[in-house]
């Protein structure tokens, strides 16, 4: 149903405290004294980041934004605006933060209200290959505000002050980042985007530049402006051919408006950006094996200290962030990095994109603030698990992070708690498992990515993930030796500490988190031979109940000859000469065979 | 002096005005989303459908624009109609056959097909 009008009430933690629930209550009870049912629907959001004029209530169409709204305002609002059609101009405020844009369209839907869409303020919203969309929506003023009135130092301060980290998985402070690059003497320094997304499953940064490419652009060059850097390099792999094409052409559409290139914007500022193609090994998205990769060498890394920031690009000072992270930035320059700070929580400020996916009813990308839980994601956005099934643990961080149990649903997502609970932040990948799914084989899925993307350099990530690989498959063929966790545990921790890069320093996370929270689950394999979950083939057994009318169909479509029995009598099967193809069970018209 | 953001504002009221000049202020705008995930679903083939309304049958009193991805992975392709003093209306998992319809039902007839809105 489309109601022709939507109040929808701030549900953000600020306004709560204000008194927002109290609002829902007052609304519900006038509309329906109004006789107004259908006509006006009231809903919640999550926080629309104007909390200190709390508690915000919007009325749609007219996208009118009501600030401290007290109980008694409610009547009126509902008699003069969603009746009578006349916004309230005594109550409005004016607000125009950048992401509200997304919610004007978007905001009334479960799905999206609760969201905040920040670095993805664009994405679906304009048309990413018009530069005159962008330009239409504020974009390439934080760069002009800059050049007029802003010192580069000044850009690093509010960059600071926003207290913005990176959004590629290690979390560090973008503001510190940007001043120790800055802070380099050299007569040449690189700005790097790294779009080189390499999670399995992930698809966050390609759907940022396919929607909203410039934003990329702008944030790059306001660093440029900020380090003392002329160029910038976007990498990118060459799995993603839309996400680079709209890129090309923002790039060029850049140039011919004096957007990039020589004296930008009447200024003396020369920036330009170029874009460099990666094969899409993993690897390659760690920042020292990108950047070898760019210098035209073989992408591994090298140790750290020096950090890129002093020695990177042909050993220049360069500054490399996310895709996600250089999205934020000219919000951060046009509504402050003071505003930016007071989304999300202590240490994790701003917002996060998720890409949604496993046993939910909404797959898809969302962003919510920092802090946001897991439940209010799965559940408020992702809409449950489907066919009522019982969730049974949330990944998140991807081949890098760790599986959480239910009692870790209300864990906020932030840096820290995440890390607490035992997994990671991640560049955020998010999947729900539910009971169909083996915690074992999904520590198995993860690791034979990463040992098939270690790039060899260093032996304990070589060797090691290999070994982790092969005793993972003998658990999940039950083959399973007394000792094998033990044994998981012991190379999984020295991997960790003894590997080069971030690639073997986080590979063993997701089976050391699987067998610290579903250590039952791989006794069971080992020592029962049993997959609850009914996932690891090899540990099926199919069996013949007395159902069996004895017709003999199951025997004729056995392609090993594994079952036996006169006819009219119960068969059974030979489980040693079985090769659990599952043909028996789909023939049999009687329901007789089943698999434990 | 001219400053860089009186310029950008200059080159703002300037797209401003072609994004006008291209029919923006028509009583409905319609939405395509063309991002990887969306065109893999067959969103290029809606896109046509509504491309061809316009410049072969003649629909009018119509802006049609791509967008990029909005989220909704499970709904795609998605389609928004939005009209000037009403809410949005969000379409989900549209084909040819249901652009076609969206056409008739709700540009030109201006029905909201209920059953395909993304809630
Ligand atoms: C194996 C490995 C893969 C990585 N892949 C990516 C990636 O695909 N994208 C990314 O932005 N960062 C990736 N990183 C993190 C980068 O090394 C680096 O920390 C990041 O680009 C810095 O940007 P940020 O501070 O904005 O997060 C990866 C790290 C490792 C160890």
């Amino acid at each position: 149903m489309v109601s022709e009008n939507i109040i929808t009430i701030c549900d953000g933690t600020g306004c709560i405290q204000k008194g927002s629930d109290k609002l829902q209550a007052a609304f519900e009870k006038e509309i329906a004294a109004k006789g107004l049912g259908d006509t006006a629907k009231i809903n919640l959001s999550g926080c629309l980041g104007m909390c200190d004029k709390g508690p915000v209530v919007v009325v749609n169409p007219g996208y009118t934004i009501y600030g401290n709204v007290a109980e008694d305002d409610v009547t009126e609002i509902v008699e003069s605006h969603v009746i009578n059609g006349n916004p309230i101009a005594k109550l409005a405020i004016q607000e125009d933060h950048l992401f509200n844009r997304f919610f004007r369209v978007f905001g009334d839907a479960k799905f999206f209200g609760k969201q905040m869409r920040i670095a993805l303020r664009n994405c679906g919203i304009i048309d990413p290959e018009n530069i005159d969309d962008y330009l239409s929506v504020r974009g390439y003023e934080a760069l002009a505000k800059v050049l007029t009135n802003m010192s580069p130092q000044d850009v690093i301060d509010q960059v600071k002050k926003s207290g913005i980290r990176g959004r590629g998985g290690a979390g560090f402070p973008t503001g510190l980042k940007w001043q120790f690059t800055a802070d380099q003497n050299s007569d040449e320094k690189y700005v790097i985007c790294n779009a080189d997304e390499g999670d399995p499953g992930a698809f966050m940064d390609r759907s940022a530049i396919e929607g909203d490419p410039h934003t990329i652009l702008e944030g790059m060059a306001l660093a440029g402006y900020a380090i003392g850097a002329k160029h910038g390099i976007i990498y990118i792999r060459a799995e993603y051919p839309l996400a680079i094409e709209r890129l090309e052409k923002a790039i060029e559409a850049a140039r011919a408006s004096n957007l990039l290139g020589k004296n930008i914007l009447g200024s003396d500022f020369y920036f330009d950006i170029e874009i460099r193609l990666g094969a899409g090994a993993f690897v390659c998205g760690e920042e020292t094996a990108l950047i070898r990769s760019i210098e035209g060498k073989r992408g591994m890394p090298r140790p750290r200290p020096p950090y890129p920031s002093v020695s990177g690009l042909f050993e220049k000072p360069t500054l490399i962030n996310n895709v996600e992270t250089w999205a934020n930035i000219p919000v951060i320059i046009l509504d402050s990095g003071d505003w930016f700070s007071t989304v999300g929580t202590e240490k994790s400020k701003g917002t996060k994109v998720f890409a949604l996916a496993g046993k939910v009813v909404n797959t898809g990308l969302i962003e919510v603030p920092m802090g946001t839980t897991l439940r209010q994601i799965i559940y408020d956005i992702g809409g449950g698990v489907p066919d009522n099934k019982q969730i049974k643990a949330v990944q998140t961080g991807g081949p890098s992070g760790g599986c959480l149990p239910v009692e870790y649903l209300d864990t906020p997502v932030d840096y820290e708690s995440l890390a607490e609970a035992g997994s990671i932040m991640g560049s955020g990948g998010m999947i729900v498992l539910d009971e169909t799914s083996c915690m074992v084989d999904i520590a198995k899925f993860f690791l034979e990515f990463t040992q098939n993307e270690s790039c060899g350099k260093c032996t304990p990530c070589r060797e090691g993930t290999k070994r982790m690989y092969e005793i993972l498959t003998r658990i999940t063929e039950g083959k399973g030796q007394l000792g094998d966790i033990k044994k998981l545990e012991r190379l999984g921790n020295m991997i960790k500490k003894a590997s080069l890069c971030g690639l073997g320093q986080s590979a063993p996370n997701p089976v050391l988190s699987t067998i610290a929270n579903f250590r039952q689950e791989y006794e069971e394999h080992i020592n029962d031979k049993k997959c609850r979950a009914g996932v690891c083939v090899e540990l099926l057994i199919y069996q013949v109940t007395d159902k069996c009318v004895g017709c003999g169909a199951c025997k004729r479509v056995c392609p090993v000859n594994a079952i036996s029995g006169a006819k009219k009598e119960q068969h059974s099967i030979d489980t040693d000469v079985c090769v659990k193809c599952g043909a028996c069970m789909d023939t049999c018209k009687f329901d007789a065979i089943i698999r434990v | 002096m001219v400053t860089p953001l009186d310029v950008i504002k200059k080159k703002r009221a300037e797209a401003v005005g072609r994004i006008i000049g291209r029919g923006y202020l028509a009583t409905k705008r319609v939405y395509v989303g063309m991002a990887t995930c969306e065109i893999a679903a067959g969103s290029k083939e809606v896109m046509e459908v509504f491309n061809e309304a316009i410049t072969k049958d003649g629909l009018t009193d119509v802006y049609l624009s791509q967008k990029g991805c909005a989220g909704r992975c499970n709904l795609e392709p998605t389609v928004e109609v939005i009209e000037q003093g009403k809410n949005p209306v969000r379409y989900g998992k549209i084909n040819r056959e249901k652009a076609a319809q969206i056409i008739e039902r709700h540009l030109k007839n201006g029905e909201v097909i209920e059953e395909w809105i993304i809630d």
